[in-house]
């Protein structure tokens, strides 16, 4: 039985290793006891850095660590450091509500940030809420995370995932009869965030008549789309749209023009915004169009000098899961100053909920503020590529260019 | 369903099947020399799609070239792992313990995977990506009958290697019956290796093929290894005619189930079948029992 054993001290080992990285990126912290004025400020978050949701998980990383070196270097938060303790939830919802219950209990910080998608936030939430945390998460937008009862949570975003596309459906539907398209065809990822911001759009035109002949829903680990772009193809809809994470989008974009589908108007939301969709499609994006939170061109004050700092440290502009991010961290931020204490003791946070569901807060995606649910109250800009480049199409007051329609062949 | 969309799916149902042919053939390929349950075989698979991504990466190249490279490595890597780690283990309890070893590689290969490549999502942009030929009304995509085009080459290849080479006779006595093997001269621990290696080979043709029309990341080998396994086992453990036609006719059923029920019960179809074949016929539907035959 040697061999035996053996073999389960390798697997063992092997599984180890694998979570060993984020038992590293946890340094044990003591900051429990509301911290002097010397001691920094620890904000506990738990962030999908492997698994389904890696890739926008590693962008708001970017963004939690970018406005921490940008506040610290600036002075701090109440004159003291701010510093980060991330951990990795592997994408799993089950992990991510034990993440936030030891960084409350055993780590001590003094304040959390919110994850990365719906699935995620909503668990991590509910921790939050039990031990009367506040909670401003950056990216989850879906109804349900603001249908749980929850009165700590706040969406550092423009809007909420159905509200996103109200631009788009307000230009689709004021088209002269002849121009406006008949059919829709929808295809979403089962999420909640990715299937409300297309499930927002699919329901404003179906409400006006347009008939919806494909309505698809795919589980997040599809990789082969090649059976969805069939159906698509096969209905000939005039309006695409599709709720995507990121690789999923690319992939049916890829899938569709195999078949070559057509549209008049493709409508994704989700991969379009990445920095890494041009490359992984090629040049066939123009004319595709997609709702965004955030763009770094936005003319809000904040904004520049959040794009400074974070592009002298990437050599990259930030993208939209960076400036959620941040903007997570400007609202606490805000919270924090104004009342005037960051501590896990729960008068202290029951100030900053109590704050923030009374005052307003500039941010880098605009000026925010919440309903009693956390729900912010503006909408997203609809941003098009337009000559190889992503630009702002509405609304009218803010654009960069003019909505193509239709789209060119892809 | 109309006629011009089932035609599409059938065709891309064909294409897809035959991709899994390839793999599912050399995942039976072990089990029949060896009795091996080889978990990590898709492991090795997205492997062999990252080198191929990264040799487009650095030299532009297209990734088919790649092959040059790793196949050889692969069937070299394939020998290694066969007489270093697993005939290491009691062949009492090889089957069971196999399981363990290369689900402790697969998650060695996953694991380095995202330690150099990171777990962002990797896709390779090929000019013809999304080009397609279009024969009666059906789109045929260039990268997915490239993709076949390999998977049923190599499968021909692995074929006549195994009935037509002195090399092929001693891995199907081997497979049959190795202590006779062994009486009449086959040095059988070598054979198994070889096979071991030539099965690994086939991961990297497959692994090739994949990378031209999927983006690929760390873990989706997991996402392979259960419809591959499904299919071993309703083709018969062992036979690979039996992989290949079980292959084909699943891939086929699971993207024509897709239209009427959706992407997330097509999937289902693989296990499905799982379970009817060991309630009917658990010895599987086209070998003979471990499939003596070829």
């Amino acid at each position: 039985m040697r061999a035996t054993r053996r073999l389960t001290v390798a697997a063992i080992a092997a599984a180890s290793a694998l979570s060993l990285s984020a038992c590293l990126a946890s340094p044990e912290q003591g900051g429990g006891e509301g911290g002097g004025p010397d001691d920094p400020i620890v904000i506990g978050v738990s962030l999908p850095l492997t698994g389904d949701f890696a890739e926008p998980g590693k962008g708001v990383q970017r963004g939690y660590e970018a406005w921490a070196k940008h506040v610290n270097e600036n002075g701090g938060l109440l004159g003291r450091q701010v510093e980060l303790v991330i951990v990795d939830d592997q994408s799993n919802a089950d992990r991510v509500a034990s993440d936030y219950e030891r960084l409350i209990n055993q780590d001590g910080v003094d304040l959390v940030f919110g994850p990365f998608s719906t699935r995620l936030v909503v668990p991590a939430a509910q921790v939050a809420q039990d031990y009367g945390f506040l909670f401003v998460e950056p990216a989850g937008a879906a109804a349900e995370v603001f249908e749980q009862g929850f009165d700590n949570l706040f969406y550092a975003a423009p809007a909420i995932a159905d509200d996103h596309y109200d631009h788009l459906a307000e230009y689709v539907l004021a088209l002269p009869e002849d121009e406006r398209p008949k059919t829709v065809a929808v295809a979403s990822m089962d999420d909640p965030f990715a299937q409300g911001t297309a499930y927002g759009l699919r329901d404003k035109l179906a409400d006006a008549g347009i008939e919806v002949v494909v309505d698809e829903v795919y589980p997040p680990n599809t990789t082969d789309f090649s059976g969805i772009a069939a159906k698509i193809a096969d209905s000939a809809a005039d309006l695409l749209i599709v709720g995507s994470q990121y690789q999923d989008g690319v992939n049916l974009v890829v899938a569709l023009q195999q078949q070559d589908y057509q549209p008049q108007m493709a409508a994704i939301s989700g991969a379009p915004t990445n920095a890494e969709f041009p490359e992984a499609i090629g040049d066939k994006t123009e004319g595709i169009l997609a709702p965004t939170g955030y763009t770094p061109t936005a003319p809000y004050p904040s904004n520049q000098e959040f794009v400074e700092a974070y592009t002298a440290e990437h050599d990259a502009p930030p993208a939209e899961d960076e400036a959620n991010a941040w903007t997570t961290g400007q609202v606490v931020a805000a919270a924090v100053e104004a009342v005037g204490c960051a501590d896990p003791s729960p008068e202290c946070q029951e100030q900053l909920v109590g704050w923030l569901k009374e005052n307003e807060v500039e941010t880098v995606v605009g000026t925010l503020s919440w309903d009693a649910q956390g729900r912010p109250q503006s909408a997203h800009l609809i941003q098009q590529y337009v000559d190889g480049e992503i630009k702002i199409v509405l609304p009218d007051d803010v654009k960069e260019a003019d909505l193509v329609h239709p789209k060119p062949a892809w | 369903m109309t006629g011009a969309l089932f035609a599409q799916c059938l065709v891309l149902g064909i294409l897809l099947g035959g991709l899994y042919a390839l793999l599912a053939a050399g995942l039976t390929l072990y089990f029949g020399v060896m009795r091996v349950v080889m978990i990590a075989h898709s492991a090795f698979l997205i492997l062999a799609a990252y080198l191929a991504w990264y040799f487009h990466e650095r030299t532009g190249i297209d990734p088919l070239l790649s092959l040059v490279v790793t196949v050889p490595l692969f069937f070299v890597v394939g020998y290694g792992m066969q007489r270093f780690l697993v005939s290491r283990l009691r062949p009492i309890s090889l089957t069971t313990m196999s399981v363990l070893l290369t689900f402790a590689v697969a998650l060695t290969i996953e694991g380095l995977l995202g330690f150099v490549w990171t777990g962002t999502q990797r896709r390779v942009q090929l000019g013809y990506s999304g080009m397609s030929i279009e024969v009666a009304g059906v789109s045929i995509a260039v990268v997915k009958l490239i993709a076949f085009g390999l998977a049923a080459v190599s499968l021909g290849a692995l074929y006549l290697i195994l009935r037509r080479t002195s090399f092929g006779r001693a891995l199907r006595a081997t497979t049959q019956h190795p202590e006779a093997a062994r009486l009449v001269g086959i040095d059988t621990d070598r054979v198994a290796g070889l096979g071991f290696g030539l099965g690994l080979a086939t991961a990297a043709v497959g692994g090739t093929a994949l990378a031209l029309d999927y983006t690929i990341y760390p873990s989706l080998h997991w996402h392979w290894i259960g419809p591959l396994m499904a299919i071993i086992v309703v083709g018969g453990l062992g036979s690979i005619p039996g992989a290949a036609i079980a292959a084909l006719l699943l891939g086929v059923a699971a993207s024509l189930l897709q239209v009427p029920l959706g992407t997330t019960w097509a999937q289902t179809v693989f296990y499905l079948a799982l379970f009817v074949t060991l309630m009917i016929r658990p010895q599987g539907f086209f070998g003979g029992r471990l499939a003596q035959r070829f």
